[in-house]
């Protein structure tokens, strides 16, 4: 297994009285699809909400321990969250573009780092590459002008995918980016996740054991806010270690 | 024989219908007994000259009843306010919607609420006795009882429609989109101006809309602090008269069915078409973009 980019050490968060991470230690690997799997609400979005801060914006959240992105704790004083956000990206559960045009989608992350550069061709032929690596390029050439909003799901889910290709990003992560789409759609996706995984790290959260199983490389069980297992994949789900894990993945619990 | 629950309902029904159906006929007999009156003016007058017409002499002998100064009155005030209110209006909302603690959002809410119960008698009177000292003052103007006091106590009256309804559309647009941009890095500033205000824009638009509304039919509070002068307005710092307080000072002394009392009720018919007009305006952006 190659160094881990996303590295996190007793891991704790709180939001008020409440723990929803307890005493986390995960690793993942660079340029691989780790997945995180477990029942509703045992703490598989917060933990992915750690690696990019959104846990930020919840009042009375709070972290204790060390989560490494790169080597450097991202939970530092002084971390730039900014930044941060610029190298792990997000996508979320439901496809929710920006209720602006396509084009504007697209850029948005160049925009509000501030670089995007003034000349028209140089976007376009941004936008173009990263519609090119969610395959939508061919289908919406010509509605680059139109709403967003307006799309189907599933190309609205890969616009919220390619707009975060243009900041450049080492880390995506995904919080059940297709529990809003059927099966095909689905497929899709996960079809371009394995393409992704060429070029980024991808971390994501399911409640659904077979995408898992079909996607990732690694996965982690959650159950009440603690990782109960972590491994590579296939071993989860052939020879799991844990009690916990194999009813879980056996369909007895959860 | 039906049973009680039966007869219930059917008086219930008819209750309810009864009450929508006497407010579409009211409505309908304002409209009514205004043009009946209003459209007597144009026997003895020419439409063109009414609107158009510089002079407003109503009971000279003939009187003229050329209503553009009203008219220019009542843009240039209603103008006024709105350069003034609609700036400030968007961002107090702002500023509760997105920006502000939940404490002192509380207490802007209720100030807001406040704000729009005054009576519009009491906001004229403390424009005439703080705002157009002030002008006077401040421009070295002749008189402060000018269209810009008029603008500045109506913008006043315009705010509370214009926050509360705009704080609604903010508050609307949907936590997902404020995450997605906060995740790409946005800072809070980008994340209103570049997602969350286009998110809310159709809301906005009906906030102004609605609250230019209010301040073109606006009388009692216009009427004491613009000076009551219905000749052609030659400035923002210049005593003007709107197309309201004419018929609020006028309605009083005019002989009933003369050409004065008729033309007031023409004033009433253009007042109204205006405010239909910026009513439907708003309609209808807010339903172009909702689709």
């Amino acid at each position: 297994m190659a160094a881990p980019i996303l590295l996190t050490e007793s891991l704790n968060l709180f939001y008020g009285n409440f723990q929803a991470l307890k005493n986390v230690n995960l690793s993942v690997a660079g340029r691989r699809i780790t997945s995180i799997i477990g029942p509703s609400g045992c703490g598989k979005s917060t933990l992915l909400r750690v690696f990019n801060r959104m846990n930020d914006l919840v009042e009375g959240a709070r972290v204790t321990g060390r989560v490494l992105l790169d080597g450097e704790d991202i939970y530092a004083p002084g971390t730039d969250l900014l930044s941060l956000r610029k190298k792990v990206g997000m996508v979320f559960q439901r496809p929710n573009p920006f209720p602006i045009s396509v084009f504007e989608n697209i850029l948005f992350g160049l925009r509000v780092h501030q670089l995007a550069g003034k000349s028209k061709d140089r976007l376009r032929e941004i936008v173009k590459e990263s519609l090119e690596s969610v395959l939508l390029w061919e289908d919406l050439k010509d509605r680059l002008n139109g709403l967003a909003t307006n799309l189907s799901l599933e190309q609205q889910q890969r616009i919220c995918i390619a707009r975060l290709f243009v900041v450049r990003p080492e880390v995506l992560l995904m919080d059940e980016p297709c529990s809003a789409l059927d099966p095909l759609a689905t497929a899709r996706i996960e079809e371009l996740m394995q393409e992704l995984k060429k070029n980024y790290t991808i971390v994501i959260v399911t409640h659904n054991m077979q995408q898992a199983a079909r996607v990732s490389d690694d996965t982690g069980y959650m159950y009440l806010g603690e990782l109960v297992e972590f491994g590579a994949t296939q071993k989860i789900f052939t020879t799991p270690r844990d009690k916990r894990t194999e009813d879980y993945i056996t369909g007895r619990a959860g | 024989m039906p049973s009680g629950r039966k007869l219930k309902e059917i008086f219930f029904e008819t209750a309810i219908r009864a009450s929508g159906v006497a407010s579409i006929f009211i409505v309908g007999l304002i409209f009514f007994f205004l043009f009946k009156e209003g459209i007597m003016l144009f026997q003895t007058q020419k439409l063109s000259g009414f609107l158009f017409g510089k002079n407003w002499y109503p009971i000279s002998e003939p009187g003229e009843f050329g209503i553009l100064p009203l008219i220019s009155g009542t843009i240039l005030v209603t103008l006024g306010a709105a350069v003034l209110s609609v700036p400030l209006g968007i961002a107090a909302a702002i500023y509760i919607a997105e920006v502000a603690p939940p404490q002192s959002k509380e207490i802007l809410k209720s100030g807001v609420e406040l704000l729009a119960a005054i009576p519009s008698v009491v906001l004229g009177f403390i424009g005439i006795v703080t705002v157009v000292p002030w002008i006077k003052n401040t421009f070295h103007a002749p008189t402060g009882l000018t269209a810009f006091a008029g603008a500045v106590v109506l913008a006043f009256m315009a705010m509370p429609t214009i926050v509360s309804i705009a704080e609604d559309a903010l508050y609307s647009v949907p936590k997902t989109y404020k995450e997605g941009a906060y995740a790409l890095g946005a800072t809070q500033w980008q994340t209103i101006w570049r997602v969350v205000l286009p998110a809310a824009s159709s809301g906005i638009v009906a906030a102004v809309m609605l609250g230019i509304g209010r301040v073109v039919g606006e009388t009692m509070a216009v009427m004491m602090v613009t000076g009551n002068s219905p000749s052609m307005p030659r400035g923002i710092f210049y005593p003007v008269r709107t197309l309201t307080a004419t018929i609020a000072a006028e309605m009083g002394e005019t002989v009933r069915g003369s050409d004065h009392y008729f033309s007031l009720f023409a004033i009433g018919i253009v007042l109204f078409v205006i405010t239909f007009a910026v009513n439907m305006t708003a309609d209808l952006v807010v339903h172009r973009k909702r689709k």
